[in-house]
Parts: C-alpha cells; structure tokens; sequence
C-alpha cells in the first residue's frame, strides 16, 4: 500500500534525540509517516495532541503542516478519514477526545472494518489514575473497541508511545487492511520522554504471517491445477470484489481478464477494479447487480473470485450461487477460504502478487473463450439497465444517467446507503479504482458527505461528487457547513424521494406497502435554504425533467462547493432485485428490464415472503 | 464436537478478551480455559474447551490467527496428544469414612492436602474422565466444594507448540487437495 516508509533506522531521524512530551511524539510520527491531513475534534483528554498539532504547524511552513479538519461531529471525522484513505490506498487518520468522542467513532471503526480501510484513530483517554472510575467523560474504549476494529493499543507505558503509533499504521495498511485504534490517556501524552525517531512494536505472531504472505509464491502445481479447471471451463467468469481495490491490483486484474478473455463481474465495493466501460466488464452482481451480471453468474461453468467473500448481497442463496460452476478463490485472508461456499481451488496470498503470479504462469495458456464472450455480450444487450421513461416524474436512475453522462466515469463519487447508492452503483461508470466510495458491508447511512470530504481533501483539483438520499444526508448534515468553512470543492447531488426509499421498496414487496416510520413526506427541511444558510454559493432544486441536464451541467461544473436536490419519483424501485434469501433463478427484473425468456417473474406483493 | 485449542499470545492484557470475544460472537460457550505464562514471560499459552461444528471451530481457529497478538494457535482434535487437568475436593468426612477417602484418593494416585475436623481436600491429575469418575466416587461422602483448573494439552512425541517453531499443522488454506485446508461443497449453509 502506498505510504511513506518508516524512516529508515540507517539515517537518524533529525529530531532523535530531543525532549518533548508524548503528544508531540505522536504528531511526529504522523508526519513521518507522510499525514498531511487530521480529521480532528477537540475536547479536555485530547487537548495536550490538539496542542501539540497547533505547535507543529506554528514551527513550519504552511506546505509542511498537518492541516487539521473540524467536522460537526467524530462520526463525520471517522467518514471523512474514511473516504480519504478509500479514495488514495493512504491511511487517514482521526483524533478525537475521550467518552462521547470516542464512543461517537464506533460507527466508522466498525465500518471501515467491515470494508476493510485503512484508518488509525487516536483516542484521548481519561488520566490513567482516573481511568476505571467513571470518570467525566470515560468511556471502555479498549474493551468496546477491540470487538469492531483490526486492533487496538491501549498506552500506558509512555516508553512505548511512538513505537506504537507506527506499529499502528503498519497494522493498518497491511495484510488485510483495517482500523486500528489507539486509546492513549492525557497524562501518557503530557509524559515527558526523549523521542527516538525509530522503532516498531515486535509482533511476533502478526510479523511473521505477514512474511510469510509477502514471501509465498503459488506453486507450479497449483497454478497448473487453476489452469487445468479454466482450460476445461467453456464459461469462465471473474468475481472480483474490494480485495482487489485495497490491494492495488486493478492493474494486474485487467491484465489478467483481457489476457484470457474473461468477462468480469464485480462487487459493491469492487466497482472501479474492472473499467466499467471496459467490453469484459459486467458491473455488479447480486442482490442489485445488474440483469447480465447476474445472468452471467448463473451461466458460468467456472467462477474465480479475487478479493471478495461470497457476502449475502452477492450469495444469499449460497446453494444456488453459481449452481453450474466449479470455483476458484484468491483472497489475502485465509478466513475467507471456504467461509461460505465450498471451493475446488483456493490460493492465501494478496490479490496484486496472485494474480501477477497467475498470469505469468499461464503465459503459454490457450483457450478461446470467443463463444462465450458472444454470449455475455448478448446477455447485456438484450437485458440492459432501464427505468420508466414515460413519466412526467424526475427519475432517480434518469438523474444518475444523465450525471454519468457528464462525468464519463472520471469522478470520485460517494454515496448514502440506500436506493441512490444501488442506483449509483448500477448507473456510473467507474475507469479508475478508488473512485467509488460507499459503505459496503455495513451499510452506514451517512457516509456520504463525510467520506466525499475526505476524498476531495487527498484528491485536491479532482471532482469529487457524493449521491446521497434525503434519509442519509440527514444523518450527517451538520458536514454540509464543514464544506463551506474549509471551501472544499465537493458536489453534493441529493435525490430527495421524501423517505427511506429502500426501507420503502421493502415495506412495498414485502408487508403491503405499510410505510412504518419510512415516510418522510411531511418534513419542512428546505434543503437549499439550508445550504444557503451554510454558505453554498450553488444551491439549487430541480423538480422537472425538462431542468435536469442543465442543472447538473451548471453543478458539476460550479467551482465551489454545490448542492443540487432533484425531487425525484418516490414510487421507483431499484431492479434488479434477489430478495433476501433467494436464488439467482429467483431474480425480479421489474417493469422496465427485460427478463429472460423462460424466467418471467410476476412479483405479487400480496405474497409477503 | 469437543476441540482443545491452545493459543500462544503476547503476554498482554486485553488478549483474553479478545479471543474469548471471538468463542461469545458466535454462540459458542468456552466449557474450560487456563491461562498462564509460558517459560518466555513475554508470551502467555491459553488453552481452552469447546464443543460445536467443526466448520465453525476451523473458522475460529483461522480467525484466532488473525488476531494481531496471537503468536500460535492450534487446535488438538485428531491429533495425538496428552491432555491433564487437575481438581481439588473438599470431601465431608468423619473418623470412620476418612479412611475410606483416603483409599480412594490413593487409587486415583491423588494426594490428601489438608485434613480438618469434618471435612478433607483432595487433589487429583488426570483427563476429564478421571476427575468425573474420581468425584463420583467421593460424592457418597458429601462433596463440600470442587474445583477444577481445566484442560491443559500438549502433542505426543516430538511435536510442540512453540512460538519459534511452526506447528505441524499449519491452519492457513493454502492449496487444494490438501486435507483440512479446502472446503468441500455440501457443508455450506444459506444465510437469512
């Protein structure tokens, strides 16, 4: 992964050797470690580090400094380190205070551990005298965070303080990347000590795994047992889900596709592996992908998944996913092998090296897939994406379209969790990874905003645009005026269906359309009054087609900071859908995607299942 | 199933915690753990009991060897391997019936440690079915207390779980036709 390297213990560090206090170790260490920005909020146990960054940055130039960001609130900061690791493969870093600080980045530790992000979150602690006392503002951040995140440190020896902060971004990025919290009490900060400028903690156990995943080669055999299944394979088929993404090996994964010539179907969080607009891409499979993908996934006689894991999204029916093939699976974390669906071949390594491996051993591999190709590029043209057309209505998928139109798949988008994350997902292309960020596996509403700050901040000059739903923004509204006070250049598209559109589309197939607490059709918020209020200097509503091109046009291409509400058609649902549960076989295409032939499922929502 | 699993971890707190959390995540009840520094003070050897799935089990073994702390993890199902536990009975006892405590205790090569007006404590070594048979024996006589320290294992012969050397069996999934290592279908179960 890409970040500066730990200051090589052959060169001293400049400051080796220099008193100062265990806050001021921690912000060198950041530095060292290449952090230019902190997502930060401030309070009584953290003070002494908040301290230490403002001396930090009074000491030096302005292009040297560690630029702090205020959100409204440490979940907002959680997202926005979020979205800036996600969107550059560098770990973001967050601080915050002790108690309602610390307990308030649960969410976003536990997120970015379901999807894997790279994130180091500094906690101040209570003194350690006090700690256990039920002290103000003490929270068992230890005890509650070591269930939801990579690791944990608790520092209550200040002779171990900068050695952990490193040992922390190591932990990190590596292997399977992941958050790591470190929970350090204020009188361990405001400990004086002489600060070394080198030194990790020893991990026996982790360092020697990791090696050995950085050492392992797939051997001959192996790699001729994978080629011997794709040789007798007529329909083969790559699953590539946000392995791929956090290991760098989208490179290495188109390489491998066009190579063999096999059609790749991508994840949620694998959406920018493959460049979409790319003839062997077939977006996303499962729950949401799309109508080819899936077809593709029940078609094939071979599935080789690289970095992902099988979630319930993707095989809710584990039985039936991919009833006809046998199964390869590539992954960096063993525990993933065999989790959930049996396979025929399996491989423990990261995906950039596997598939690296893999493709150098099939050099002299023959094998012409050009039938198949035909077949999937027919299953796409005859089962493409597509919504009600005929209405008065502002569509949600129309105004993605239209966006995706504009933005030709070189923007960083970001989304709420929801209808409009489906929809983005589905309706966007995406050339390069890293540049949709969504909340995968935990499915955080509120991400948006929050991660698309984070990302314009490690992606200066680039157009960064978070889709987000009027139920998720809501979430983390207090972020639009984090926008403005730091003029941060990001486009905030919200389609505003007046509800939980998911809860809704659920509420409709599943329990008669009784809208229980999804409604939102009597909230007052004006939106773009609101933005207004925070200093938006584009703030617009579109609520007719015939506006919709002009208006996006106008927005993306605001200089500033832009909001755009498009009052979009409450009763769209997002299809394709697999109910939870079901087969493949079982695929809703709704009104306006044609199914395949033999498979015309009439969705009765009197059938409650 | 019952697994006897041995973890060697970074002698530090929080550990336990964490590897216990892993058992309680799925609904999984540690029937016997015992914790205790080994000869290297930096590293501690948990050894514990449970029963469940084997899938399940192979799961949370290759999830113990994830945790950044875990140095070794192993796992003695169908291995072969010693296993001992020991148990201290405070047993009610008179005159007449002390006699008979102490045969017994004998037979199970135990050791009479504290005798008292009324009552005796009794320690015995053993596997788990030697202490129950033992208890069962001594329950006659009026059992005041027991305790039990839980299972400790080690493999027979010249194999040992050591944080230089790698265990035998390796838990990482590596490569296919290799027993243990890849799942097979008609194992798996649907999610919902």
């Amino acid at each position: 992964m890409s970040s500066l390297p730990e200051t090589k213990r052959t060169t001293k560090h400049p400051l080796a050797g220099t008193a100062m206090n265990g806050a001021d170790m921690m912000v060198q260490v950041l530095a060292d470690e290449g952090v230019d920005t902190v997502f930060g909020y401030s309070g009584g146990a953290i003070l002494p580090t908040f301290d230490a960054i403002f001396r930090h940055n009074a000491a030096r130039p302005k292009t040297e400094e560690l630029r702090l960001v205020v959100p409204a609130t440490e979940q907002g900061a959680g997202f926005m380190a979020a979205g800036y690791a996600r969107s550059s493969g560098r770990v973001g870093v967050f601080v915050v205070t002790s108690g309602p600080g610390a307990t308030n980045c649960v969410t976003p530790i536990r997120d970015c551990h379901a999807d894997s992000i790279p994130v180091v979150l500094i906690c101040g602690q209570v003194p350690r005298p006090a700690m256990g006392t039920d002290a103000f503002q003490e929270a068992p951040v230890f005890n509650i965070m070591s269930a939801c995140c990579k690791h944990v440190f608790l520092v209550t020896d200040e002779s171990k303080i900068e050695e952990t902060v490193r040992t922390a971004f190591e932990l990190a990025r590596s292997g399977r990347p992941g958050p790591v919290v470190i929970d350090i009490p204020r009188d361990v900060q405001l400990s004086q000590g002489v600060f070394k400028g080198h030194g990790t903690l020893h991990l026996r156990g982790y360092d020697e795994r990791l090696e050995a995943l950085g050492r392992s080669v797939i051997p001959e055999e192996t790699a001729k047992a994978f080629f011997q299944m794709l040789g007798a394979s007529e329909r083969p088929l790559v699953y590539a889900g946000g392995g791929v993404i956090n290991g760098d090996a989208a490179t290495e994964l188109r390489a491998f596709a066009q190579r063999f010539g096999i059609p790749v179907v991508t994840t949620l969080l694998g959406i920018g592996a493959m460049d979409t607009t790319n003839d062997l891409s077939l977006h996303m499979l499962g729950m949401h992908g799309t109508a080819f993908a899936n077809y593709a996934v029940e078609d094939c006689d071979f599935l080789f998944a690289v970095g992902s894991r099988f979630d319930d999204r993707v095989a809710g029916k584990v039985k039936e996913f991919a009833p006809g093939a046998k199964i390869a699976h590539l992954d960096v974390d063993a525990s993933e092998i065999g989790k959930v669906k049996g396979v025929d071949w399996a491989w423990v390594g990261d995906a950039k090296r596997g598939l690296a491996q893999l493709s150098r051993a099939g050099k002299s591999f023959r094998r012409d897939f050009s039938r198949w190709q035909k077949h999937v590029s027919d299953l796409r043209r005859a089962h493409p994406l597509d919504f009600n057309r005929g209405s008065d209505l502002v569509q949600p998928e129309e105004t993605i379209a239209v966006l995706n139109e504009i933005t030709r798949g070189e923007a960083i988008v970001t989304t709420g969790v929801g209808q409009h994350q489906m929809w983005a997902a589905q309706y966007l292309d995406f050339v390069k990874p890293r540049s949709f960020l969504t909340s995968g596996s935990m499915g955080t509403m509120g991400f948006g905003l929050p991660a698309a700050i984070g990302a314009q901040l490690a992606n200066p000059g680039k157009l960064v645009v978070d889709i987000d739903g009027d139920g998720s923004i809501r979430m983390n509204l207090g972020e639009l005026e984090t926008l403005t006070t730091y003029d941060i250049p990001v486009k905030v598209l919200l389609l505003n269906n007046y509800g939980d559109g998911m809860v809704r589309q659920w509420q409709d197939l599943f329990y008669t359309s009784r809208y229980s607490g999804s409604d939102k059709s009597l909230h007052k918020k004006d939106f773009v009054r609101a933005c207004e209020a925070d200093g938006f200097g584009f703030s617009r509503r579109v609520t007719t087609r015939a506006e919709l091109r002009g208006a996006l046009e106008a927005f993306v291409g605001y200089e500033g900071p832009a909001f755009l509400e498009v009052v979009v058609d409450q009763s769209a649902h997002v299809y394709p859908m697999i109910g939870p549960g079901m087969g493949y076989k079982d695929m809703i295409t709704g009104k306006w995607i044609k199914p395949r032939a033999h498979k015309d499922v009439v969705v009765d929502p009197n059938a409650g299942f | 199933m019952r697994h006897i699993i041995s973890v060697l971890v970074e002698n530090e707190f929080g550990v336990l915690a964490k590897i216990s959390g892993l058992f309680s995540g799925r609904g999984f009840n540690i029937e016997s753990l015992c914790v205790a520094e080994s000869p290297d003070p930096t590293i501690s050897r948990i050894t514990l009991v449970t029963s469940g799935d084997d899938r399940v089990l192979e799961q949370i073994t290759r999830h113990l060897n994830k945790l950044v702390n875990v140095i070794r993890v192993c796992d003695f199902e169908d291995a072969r391997h010693v296993e001992r536990e020991l148990v201290l009975v405070k047993v009610a006892s008179t005159e007449r019936t002390r006699g008979e405590v102490a045969s017994v205790a004998s037979i199970f090569r135990g050791k009479i440690i504290d005798v008292a007006e009324g009552s005796m404590v009794v320690e015995v070594t053993g596997d788990g079915d030697k202490i129950d048979a033992f208890i069962d024996l001594l329950r006659p006589f009026g059992l005041l207390e027991v305790v039990r320290t839980g299972i400790v294992a080690m493999f027979r012969g010249a194999a040992v779980l050591s944080p230089v050397t790698r265990d035998e069996r390796p838990q990482v999934a590596v490569e296919p036709g290799h027993e243990g290592r890849v799942v097979r279908e008609g194992s798996e179960s649907d999610f919902v």
